[in-house]
């Protein structure tokens, strides 16, 4: 069943009025209590394209690709690209970007796809698993300033997407990304989010579970040495026999704010949809913030849903036992919050990937730590 | 003189618990501290190991005719000081066999000696394993995480053999074992029983005693040791209760 989509010119310019009629979100808004972009952006004109760009270094065989830039976009870029709206900036980095790609995947790719992001303005990525497909993805880069992504993942059925998503450090960049996954029968969203705090920095993840058997694995950490992180979350199970897991681990130092927010939606007759959800947080210094928020909106009767949110500091108990031990009281606190993450970290598929996100934990819970 | 504790009194919570506590352990010799719940047991094993908020206001702790008061945990650890917990921690996400290699490497490291890689640290811990019937798979879990009363004394044991340390105090390690496990532990506490090593038993129970027979007893009560003898005091103890023999101390 293929809906007629209005041309894609005729989405962007709907997607400028959508976005000039929402504005820029600010803390009076419910979902954006705690990351004000409005107050970060201050006049900045956030209509211009920008700079932003982005570079695969090494695309592995077996993937077209497709530069938005270009003219003539093919049918499977015309028919997906942008057919749903997710908000505000989703909107803004549909109507405003000029730059960003395409990826259709056929097959399983065994090697992992590297997106690296650059410079400042609006992005819009694409990609289409197409049936029994399979992709690695690892999408990072820092931003000098503002920058809005809009991504969209299309799982068609069998199709499994392994997402692992780093924000590295930075002080300057204020970094907006909005997520949507749609996954069809037995489909897997696998994803990670690593955040090492920016000026502001939000990951708007939105998954639709669409066909049954469909399953979503969301895990992130977020060190905090300073600045902002906010991963949000919102899992729709909208037929049953559904899946999600999501398992959020936040260390926050200094004067830093890091949130998570995740909501599960479970369909009216979704019956037999699992979700589970932990978020937890540990705060290093009196001066940093966490804010975690679960919510629940469930309107089938048989699920299984359970959630659990908690911050706390180091345990002193555990502190105490390790230095009795003879380990200093540096290392035993490293120790602890390494330990802290690991189950968080453990959800990284491939151990390339783990060991690298391992390296930039360490290297920020140290920067966090060392006040 | 291992062991010389001196007029020690020590605050916790702005509240005096050990009131002019005075002890003296020669290397070689196994005292046991026994007293009732409130005595102040526990205290003086921290104030022995260090922990923070345990304050000596007065007296002082002379290990091998050191000052330690102003000593951190790890450094009195790195020393050769052990102390085996009433209740040992549990850490998820640490393995206990990284740990025992993370701590045994930290005291070596402080000492200036060199870091054993893992493959001698797997097999000294192998050595110590079998008499303490600590499997390979207790090793591969989390540190003391799900492991039931008896595992995690029989890892406080463990570690004690593994660091080898001159001054071990125990800390109510009969506590909430059944009598298997604690004919297990006595056994491997027994084992490390040397001439170049002190021990400290601290207990309420006299059953530990039965089978890990101490030089000496010393009876502490609301902050004081109020009566010391042999081995045989801890029959007394055992046959009037505290409050006898407290009662007749005063």
């Amino acid at each position: 069943m293929t809906m007629a989509l209005p041309s894609l010119d005729a989405r962007r310019a709907e997607a400028g009025e959508q976005f000039r009629a929402l504005g820029v979100p600010h803390r009076r808004i419910e979902q954006w209590k705690y990351t004000d972009l409005r107050g970060a952006l201050g006049d900045a004109r956030i209509e211009d394209e920008g700079s932003a760009s982005w570079n695969i270094e090494n695309l592995p065989a077996g993937i077209e690709l497709f530069d938005l830039s270009d003219a003539g976009a093919p049918e499977w870029v015309s028919r997906n690209l942008g057919a749903t709206r997710d908000g505000a900036m989703d909107a803004a980095s549909l109507a405003f970007a000029r730059h960003g790609l395409a990826l259709r995947i056929r097959h399983a790719i065994s090697e992992p796809v590297r997106l690296e992001l650059s410079g400042e303005g609006h992005l819009r990525v694409m990609v289409l698993l197409e049936k029994n497909a399979n992709l690695t993805l690892i999408e990072s880069g820092s931003a000098a300033d503002f920058r809005n992504v809009g991504t969209e993942f299309m799982l068609e059925e069998g199709a499994a997407l392994s997402h692992v998503h780093v924000t590295p450090g930075s002080h300057e960049a204020v970094q907006v990304e909005t997520i949507s996954v749609y996954l069809r029968r037995n489909a897997l969203y696998r994803a990670h989010f690593a955040n090492f705090g920016a000026k502001l920095s939000r990951a708007d993840v939105h998954v639709k579970l669409e066909g049954e058997g469909a399953r979503a694995e969301l895990s992130g950490v977020s060190v905090l040495p300073n600045g902002h992180a906010d991963v949000t979350t919102h899992v729709e199970h909208a037929v049953g026999d559904t899946k999600s897991t999501q398992l959020f681990k936040y260390v926050a130092g200094g004067k830093s704010r890091a949130v998570y927010q995740g909501k599960i939606t479970v369909a009216d007759g979704a019956n037999g949809s699992d979700s589970r959800q932990t978020a937890k947080g540990l705060l290093l210094e009196d001066r940093a913030e966490i804010d975690l928020k679960p919510e629940l909106e469930i309107l089938a009767d048989d699920v299984k849903c359970a959630h659990g949110a908690a911050v706390g500091d180091l345990d002193a108990e555990s502190l105490f036992y390790l230095r009795t031990r003879g380990i200093s009281e540096r290392e035993a606190r490293a120790l602890l919050m390494r330990a802290f993450l690991e189950d968080a970290v453990a959800q990284i598929e491939g151990e390339d990937s783990r060991a690298e996100i391992w390296r930039a934990v360490e290297a920020a819970l140290a920067k966090a730590d060392a006040a | 003189m291992m062991l010389e504790i001196k007029n020690l009194h020590v605050t916790v919570d702005g509240k005096e618990i050990l009131k002019g506590l005075s002890l003296s352990v020669n290397a070689g010799e196994m005292h046991a501290i026994m007293g009732p719940n409130g005595s102040g047991k526990s205290t003086l094993s921290y104030a022995l190991a260090g922990r923070d908020g345990y304050e000596i206001t007065n007296g002082r702790i002379l290990y091998n005719g050191e000052d330690l008061t102003a000593m951190k945990p790890e450094e009195r650890a790195a020393k050769g000081i052990f102390l085996a917990m009433q209740y040992p921690v549990e850490i998820p996400g640490v393995t206990t066999m990284n740990f025992l290699k993370t701590a045994l490497n930290a005291q070596r490291r402080a000492r200036g000696e060199s870091e054993y890689d893992a493959v001698t640290v797997l097999k000294r811990v192998r050595e110590k394993a079998g008499l303490l019937k600590v499997s390979e798979e207790m090793l591969k879990r989390a540190l003391n995480v799900g492991f039931s009363g008896g595992e995690k004394k029989r890892l406080e044991i463990l570690q004690m053999a593994l660091f080898e340390p001159s001054l071990a105090i125990l800390d109510e390690t009969d506590s909430g074992l059944d009598i298997d496990a604690l004919k297990l532990v006595a056994e491997g506490v027994n084992a490390l029983r040397s001439p170049e090593r002190a021990m400290l038993v601290i207990t309420h129970y006299q059953r530990l005693l039965d089978y890990v027979v101490p030089d000496r007893v010393h009876v502490l009560s609301a902050g004081r040791i109020v009566r010391e003898g042999g081995k045989e005091l801890a029959k007394e103890l055992e046959a009037k209760g505290y409050e006898q023999i407290v009662k007749d101390a005063a």
